[in-house]
């Protein structure tokens, strides 16, 4: 830290640093602000906007029981998940519009074979305990995974046809050049897709209720049900993790990407720090909004949705190769 | 090379007629009866909102009173005279799927992609034109048709033609925005026979059938 014209510079370690340190303490409150305003708006008081750091804490000091079955694939998987959730945040534009030094190494894709590599060991782990609900969530989230997959790839495919890489910093950048690019109709498929995408990826309603606690349209949720102790603390504040990355591509890569740091000043980073949560809790509102408003799918009509996500990001290609779109 | 970025303008007509566009697609897996004609109502108010914008943009002053046509014609009046005439023929659900949605989908994308990679060969480009536009309203056309081959009820047919008037209507505006006013009127009237006609089609039928399968037209044959 160096002082630089009366204004505090940090450096590009430490701004990485930041950023994932954005991630995991900010994570859980967007959480607790999300679940809030969904029972606000069912009439409910709610719980409160902390709870879910109290949860946390309460789990991390509770026991841990492993199922008889399990060997040390169940222990390692929650830690597993939660250091894949703490590498995606380096490669993704959460608080600066520069790239930081680790940021080139991985691309959209790479990103989500992280996060994949997150869902697979969470998937093994809940084999692992031989208890029929947790076997079959891991295995519908497999199958939902793999037909999810295809419209991610060609939200892919786009933003690699828009800025010729496949690095958000760059999908970034083009949003914010200029208004074209926005009404572009390829972009606004694509962002209409990865929308759909992250529904279903952070477990919302169309698809999956992730605060229900009947079994059997559980899908992602039923994997943690064998899961105790810091472990299930771990897992917990891993799915808040997720979705607050998730958060962060739709907000700071498709929809959004202005109000973040240009300089390294610590001011224009805590600036970028209040404007990415302001940002967050607008789209945990919008998903709350939707969580009221439609019902969940049946587990067969799932498909459907993912059709449709599938048109859309299939006409966002189509749409840029046939007249430039 | 990164691929060329269109003007504002031509991406949000190109967007609103991709709209129209993905509205026949609901359609054509809607349910419901009434759903495919409230997604009709809604394709018109897209097609409306396109007519106001490129009068707004070129400056066409014609163009607005095809819009007002428009928004009261069918956004309004047409669907609920089709609404009118299901409440009476108190049908809900028409099971007239010829083949699963899915196949449904997969078959309208390759003839949407068929019209886009046919209307890019005949390389109909300016400077003025949004590009895309006149792909997808041909898109529009061609799954209009799908709708109304692939589910055998009146209503599907009667909302698979009208659609596929906005489907001309995008056409229309994207590439010839100064038509002359009566030419779209003529439209209209056209729209309105068709009306007619369809209303007559679905009381006779229902009143003879008790349904508004058209596979029962079968029996007319001499």
């Amino acid at each position: 830290m160096k002082v630089n014209d009366g204004a505090m510079t940090l450096a590009l370690a430490t701004i990485q640093a930041l950023q994932i340190l954005t991630i995991v303490i900010v994570s859980p409150f967007i959480s607790g602000v999300t679940s809030h305003l969904e029972a606000r708006i069912q009439g409910r008081r709610g719980p409160r906007i902390l709870q879910p750091y109290y949860d946390i804490k309460k789990l991390f000091r509770k026991e841990t029981l492993v199922p008889n079955d399990a060997s040390w694939v169940f222990m390692a998987a929650p830690i597993v998940a939660f250091t894949c959730y703490l590498i995606v945040p380096m490669l993704i534009p959460v608080l600066t519009n520069y790239p930081l030094p680790l940021g080139y190494i991985g691309d959209i894709l790479g990103g989500g074979f992280v996060l994949s590599l997150a869902s697979f060991s969470l998937a093994l782990a809940a084999l692992e305990t031989n208890s029929p609900f947790a076997q079959l969530g891991s295995s519908r989230a497999k199958t939902f995974g793999a037909l999810i997959e295809p419209s991610i790839l060609f939200v892919a495919f786009t933003v690699a046809v828009i800025t010729t890489t496949d690095l958000p910093y760059f999908e970034a950048a083009a949003a914010r050049s200029s208004i074209s690019q926005i009404v572009r109709p390829a972009h606004v498929l694509a962002v209409i897709a990865f929308f759909l995408v992250v529904l279903n990826d952070t477990g919302r309603i169309p698809v999956e209720t992730h605060s229900g606690t009947l079994e059997f349209g559980m899908i992602e949720e039923a994997r943690s049900l064998e899961y105790s102790g810091p472990l299930f603390g771990l897992l917990k504040w891993g799915s808040a993790m997720k979705q607050l990355i998730l958060y962060v591509l739709l907000v700071n890569v498709f929809t959004a990407p202005w109000g973040l740091a240009g300089t390294q000043k610590l001011s224009a980073l805590l600036l970028a720090i209040v404007a990415f949560i302001a940002k967050a809790l607008v789209v945990g509102l919008v998903f709350a909004m939707i969580d009221n408003s439609f019902s969940k799918l049946r587990l067969f009509k799932i498909t459907e949705f993912m059709a449709a996500t599938f048109l859309l990001a299939f006409l966002a290609v189509v749409a840029l190769f046939l007249g430039g779109g | 090379m990164a691929a060329l970025v269109p003007s504002t303008f031509s991406g949000i007509a190109d967007f609103m007629a991709i709209v129209v566009l993905l509205s026949e697609f609901a359609m054509l897996r809607a349910p419901l009866s009434r759903s495919q004609i409230k997604l009709y109502s809604f394709q018109s108010m897209v097609v409306t909102v396109l007519a106001i914008f490129i009068a707004a943009d070129r400056h066409i002053d014609g163009l607005y009173a095809v819009a007002a046509i428009s928004l009261i014609l069918k956004v309004v009046v047409i669907p609920a005279i089709v609404l009118r005439l299901l409440r009476d023929a108190k049908v809900e659900l028409v099971a007239s799927n010829r083949i699963g949605v899915a196949s449904m989908v997969l078959i309208s994308i390759l003839v949407s992609i068929f019209a886009m990679v046919v209307i890019d060969g005949l390389y109909v480009h300016s400077k003025s034109l949004p590009t895309a536009a006149l792909g997808v309203a041909v898109a529009v056309v061609l799954v209009s048709f799908l709708l109304v081959i692939f589910r055998s009820d009146v209503v599907s047919q009667a909302v698979g033609f009208f659609s596929l008037e906005n489907g001309v209507s995008v056409a229309s505006l994207v590439v010839a925005a100064g038509l002359p006013l009566i030419v779209e009127v003529a439209f209209f009237f056209d729209l309105l026979v068709a009306v007619v006609v369809f209303g007559v089609l679905m009381r006779v039928h229902h009143g003879r059938t008790q349904s508004l399968s058209t596979d029962l037209l079968d029996q007319l044959k001499g």
